[in-house]
């Protein structure tokens, strides 16, 4: 083995058992509670009980189920709606100097706020409390702020989509702004001079050549908005629950038993999420190979 | 075949202290193969831009068949531009490439197949259309993009640097197919180059433009003969200006008397340049010459492969001197030598 090999390996040594233990131990001990294995509470067996109970039984089937369309539904329709906004966003003003440095702070000063402060700050401009509603009361647009549309904790989870797409559309932007910057207009102005309308410029040149790096960012995003769960459980409602809020429900219930259920839901919300990370990776892979 | 006529073209760029294009003035004949030649920043590309209709000028008109091109959209205009890098569409195989312009006017797909199998046929590339652009060497993604840019039969063609990219074998081979194709459609087409090289093998005339002004428009011929100014003579690989007065009947330069007979000599004023390019001085040893003949000291010798380049010192002037292949036998470095400067190829210039 070479000196040079034998420092790399050595150097990454650390870093990737820090990685492993933290990682992979810890899904490892979540698996093995979710499977009923719990010492503290004398439970040494391994079962699927914990999944079983929350996806089948009775008493959390329907909540589960319906938690989970309201989890691919948020999830779906932020991730769209944050990528339409910011790509369209950005291709309206990549050639404007002004509005390109416009846009460029604003969402420089969007990127590094925490999710839950939007989600306080969505409350406080859509709630039926918030601003909107007290200044359309005032203007003579509703009769009272209780007149507003239940914009937040509400059953579509409209609040939560609002504050996904509000925060990620300044990560796609930012990502296709680069994109779109380093590919420069010269596809564009090649199709243009070959007879490309602009509707064709886009379907045809620009949406095949971001769709990459796109389709990258949105994996991120909706593997995010999947698993997170603060903005949920502060614009959400008790009934439909996303997933993550009431994975998280359980792990506050004094009775520890329930938290085989919790690791349950966890581990389901990751192996979800996984499986659309693989069949990401495995299109990427079959279109390379059929390239 | 279609004639271009540009006229008073002007643009200018906010922020720019001169307009990058000033004035121009273009009459191109059907079917002409026309170079924009000039260095960098010089506007040739903006021009190309404005044809195609991705630049507006700022006034002046470009007119295609005695009708306006300003008025229409780049893709209604019939210029097809073919870019420096070939941007060929990494997401699509040769034959999707090529069919490109063709599927954006709606054609059927077997209409497109056809023409698609023709074009690839007309580059030589008949067996690759499946193939993705990455998997094309340079000299194939050239002709791809040109057979791309002539299946829609454009009015008139557009290259950028057409082989600017290419290696010496490829640039050749390249030339000949650009110059066979372009005879054989007949299409009128201008590119656009930095190199005089590059412009003088390909086209049948040349458009010389230095800071956005157009300095000469005639055949490549004509550059080398009887150059309109020191710079478009530098441009073109001149080297050996003489400052000249009239005296008499003849000129008078640093390092004497000139006979002078070419047809502009009594356009020159009384201060003006004479140039003569190197190849065209003669050289010998021994004092064989008539006339135009100085004697001088060898300065320098360099031997580049395929001439042999002298510096002859006369008075306090250098002239290049430039010699096919080995050079002359028995002439070295501070020798004394005969130069012969040929009255045809004598070229004045009021500068």
């Amino acid at each position: 083995m070479s000196g040079d090999r034998l420092k790399i390996i050595l150097s990454l040594t650390s870093p990737l058992l820090i990685i492993i233990t933290l990682f992979f131990g810890g899904i490892f001990y979540g698996l093995l509670q979710s499977l009923g294995y719990q010492p503290a509470i004398q439970k040494y067996d391994i079962n699927f009980d914990a999944y079983y109970n929350v996806m089948f039984s009775e008493r959390y089937a329907k909540l589960f189920w319906t938690g989970l369309g309201l989890n691919l539904w948020v999830s779906f329709v932020s991730t769209f709606l944050a990528a339409a906004f910011a790509l369209f966003g950005a291709l309206a003003i990549r050639k404007t100097f002004f509005a390109k440095t416009f846009c460029n702070f604003i969402y420089s000063l969007n990127l590094p706020m925490p999710h839950l402060v939007v989600a306080i700050g969505m409350i406080f401009v859509f709630s039926q409390s918030g601003l909107l509603a007290r200044m359309s009361s005032q203007v003579g647009l509703i009769g009272s702020p209780s007149d507003f549309p239940i914009l937040v904790k509400d059953k579509y989870g409209l609040g939560i989509i609002l504050t996904y797409v509000w925060k990620e559309s300044a990560f796609f932007f930012i990502i296709l702004m680069s994109v779109l910057q380093s590919l420069g207009e010269n596809f564009e102005e090649l199709a243009q001079s070959l007879g490309a309308n602009k509707w064709q410029r886009f379907r045809y040149v620009i949406l095949p050549l971001i769709m990459p790096s796109l389709f990258s960012a949105s994996i991120i995003v909706f593997a995010f908005s999947f698993g997170a769960y603060e903005v949920p459980a502060l614009l959400g409602i008790s009934y439909p629950q996303m997933l993550p809020v009431m994975a998280f429900e359980f792990f506050l219930n004094p009775d520890l038993n329930a938290r085989s259920e919790g690791m349950a839901l966890s581990i389901i919300i990751a192996m979800i999420v996984m499986i659309l990370v693989i069949i990401y990776f495995w299109l990427i892979q079959s279109k390379i190979r059929k390239n | 075949m279609s004639d271009l006529k540009i006229s008073h073209l002007y643009k200018n760029f906010s922020g720019m202290d001169r307009p990058v294009v000033n004035n121009v003035n273009l009459n191109i004949k059907a079917g002409e193969l026309v170079a924009l030649l000039g260095p960098s920043g010089c506007g040739k590309t903006t021009i190309l831009k404005m044809i195609t209709g991705l630049f507006q000028p700022d006034s002046g008109d470009i007119i295609l068949d005695n009708t306006s091109l300003l008025p229409i959209v780049t893709e209604k205009r019939d210029v097809v531009m073919v870019f420096q890098n070939y941007l060929l569409f990494p997401y699509m195989n040769v034959n999707e490439n090529v069919g490109f312009a063709l599927k954006m006017k709606g054609i059927n797909k077997d209409k497109i197949d056809e023409k698609v199998k023709d074009m690839l046929e007309l580059v030589k590339l008949p067996d690759i259309g499946g193939r993705k652009p990455k998997q094309l060497s340079g000299g194939q993604q050239q002709r791809v993009a040109l057979a791309r840019a002539l299946i829609s039969k454009p009015k008139l063609l557009l290259l950028d640097e057409p082989l600017s990219n290419l290696d010496a074998h490829l640039r050749d081979e390249m030339r000949e197919l650009i110059i066979t194709i372009q005879q054989k459609l007949k299409v009128t087409t201008i590119f656009v180059t930095h190199d005089q090289e590059e412009a003088v093998l390909l086209a049948d005339k040349i458009a010389l433009i230095f800071d956005g002004k157009l300095q000469s428009y005639a055949p490549p011929k004509e550059y080398y003969e009887c150059p309109i100014n020191e710079r478009a003579a530098r441009f073109f690989g001149g080297v050996n200006f003489l400052k000249s007065t009239i005296n008499n009947l003849n000129i008078e330069t640093e390092i004497g008397l000139i006979i002078y007979n070419q047809k502009n000599k009594n356009d020159l004023l009384d201060n003006h340049l004479l140039a003569i390019r190197p190849e065209n001085i003669k050289i010998s040893k021994d004092n064989i010459f008539q006339k135009n003949c100085f004697s001088g000291i060898i300065t320098s010798i360099i031997f580049s492969g395929t001439n042999t380049r002298y510096k002859i010192k006369i008075k306090d002037t250098i002239l290049e001197c430039s010699v096919q292949s080995l050079g002359i036998k028995g002439i070295s470095e501070n020798d004394k030598v005969f130069i012969y400067l040929p009255e045809d190829k004598l070229w004045g210039m009021n500068e």
